[in-house]
């Protein structure tokens, strides 16, 4: 349980293509009675060492009490299952970050589809 | 009179094909564009001149050949082009042509373009006359 940073989900899909970009939202709660610096991070874990990170192009602000951010981040799809680790930190009095909390969510690989032709069109003919 | 669709800043747009003359001996290059999602594969292009009738497509000449469709992970429109030679089996006068990918069991078919081939009968050779246009020394 978050002491102040509380992440309350996180919004991905469940399942991505390889190589594809995949978009994720953290959402994290201001539990403290007053407005408090707010910081998301993130991980991926999928058998590798160490841990890549999340790209968050916007990872702090100011949260007012009980209100809720998200914060946008994604990251490139591997070649296997992912499991995403978000984390919350909150900047104390001592001008220290502190961690807070952790979620976690899987995105699975998707298949690529077997191959379909949708349409052909003659486009042009030329004599050679 | 046939033609393509095209997409257009207007929506799309309807652009006329003219007929194309082709004599025996002449290769007809056909390009085409094809939608495709999926995995990797090799296919065969196909593409015929003849009739487009009421019993289907009276095929006289065609040409096929194997495409290589890369692995496509949303739908993407790609093009791919087969020649055609052009023999006697035609005669003089306006042909149809439509393409198709796959073999006997065809994965995609075009419409049929209609009268866009025009085959130019070339006579039997003839002369006409003989003149002595110059004499000299040599």
């Amino acid at each position: 349980m978050a002491q102040y940073a509380d992440i309350v989900g996180i919004t991905a899909p469940s399942e991505a293509m390889q190589g594809s970009r995949v978009d994720i939202t953290v959402r994290i709660k201001n539990l403290y009675s007053a407005t408090i610096g707010i910081m998301v991070g993130g991980a991926l874990e999928y058998g590798v060492s160490p841990w890549p990170g999340i790209s968050f192009p916007e990872t702090s602000a100011n949260v007012g009490p009980g209100s809720t951010r998200s914060f946008s981040g994604y990251f490139t799809m591997p070649n296997k299952k992912v499991t995403i680790h978000a984390y919350s930190y909150y900047y104390a009095s001592d001008g220290y970050w502190y961690f807070d909390d952790e979620m976690t969510k899987t995105v699975n690989l998707a298949q690529i589809p077997e191959s379909e032709f949708g349409s052909i069109e003659i486009v042009s003919y030329q004599r050679r | 009179m046939s033609g393509v669709y095209l997409p257009s800043q207007f929506g799309v747009i309807f652009m006329p094909l003219a007929a194309v003359q082709v004599k025996a001996g002449d290769k007809l290059r056909v390009t085409c564009q094809y939608s495709h999602i999926g995995e990797a594969e090799s296919v065969q292009l196909y593409a015929s001149i003849g009739n487009e009738g009421w019993l289907g497509f009276d095929e006289i000449l065609n040409a096929s050949k194997t495409i290589s469709v890369p692995e496509d992970l949303s739908w993407q429109y790609r093009e791919a082009y087969v020649d055609i030679s052009i023999t006697s089996a035609l005669s003089g006068g306006l042909y149809d042509l439509y393409a198709k990918i796959g073999g006997l069991i065809p994965k995609v078919i075009s419409p049929t373009l209609l009268d866009v081939v025009e085959m130019i009968a070339i006579g039997d050779s003839e002369f006409g006359e003989i003149t002595i246009t110059e004499y000299a020394k040599v």
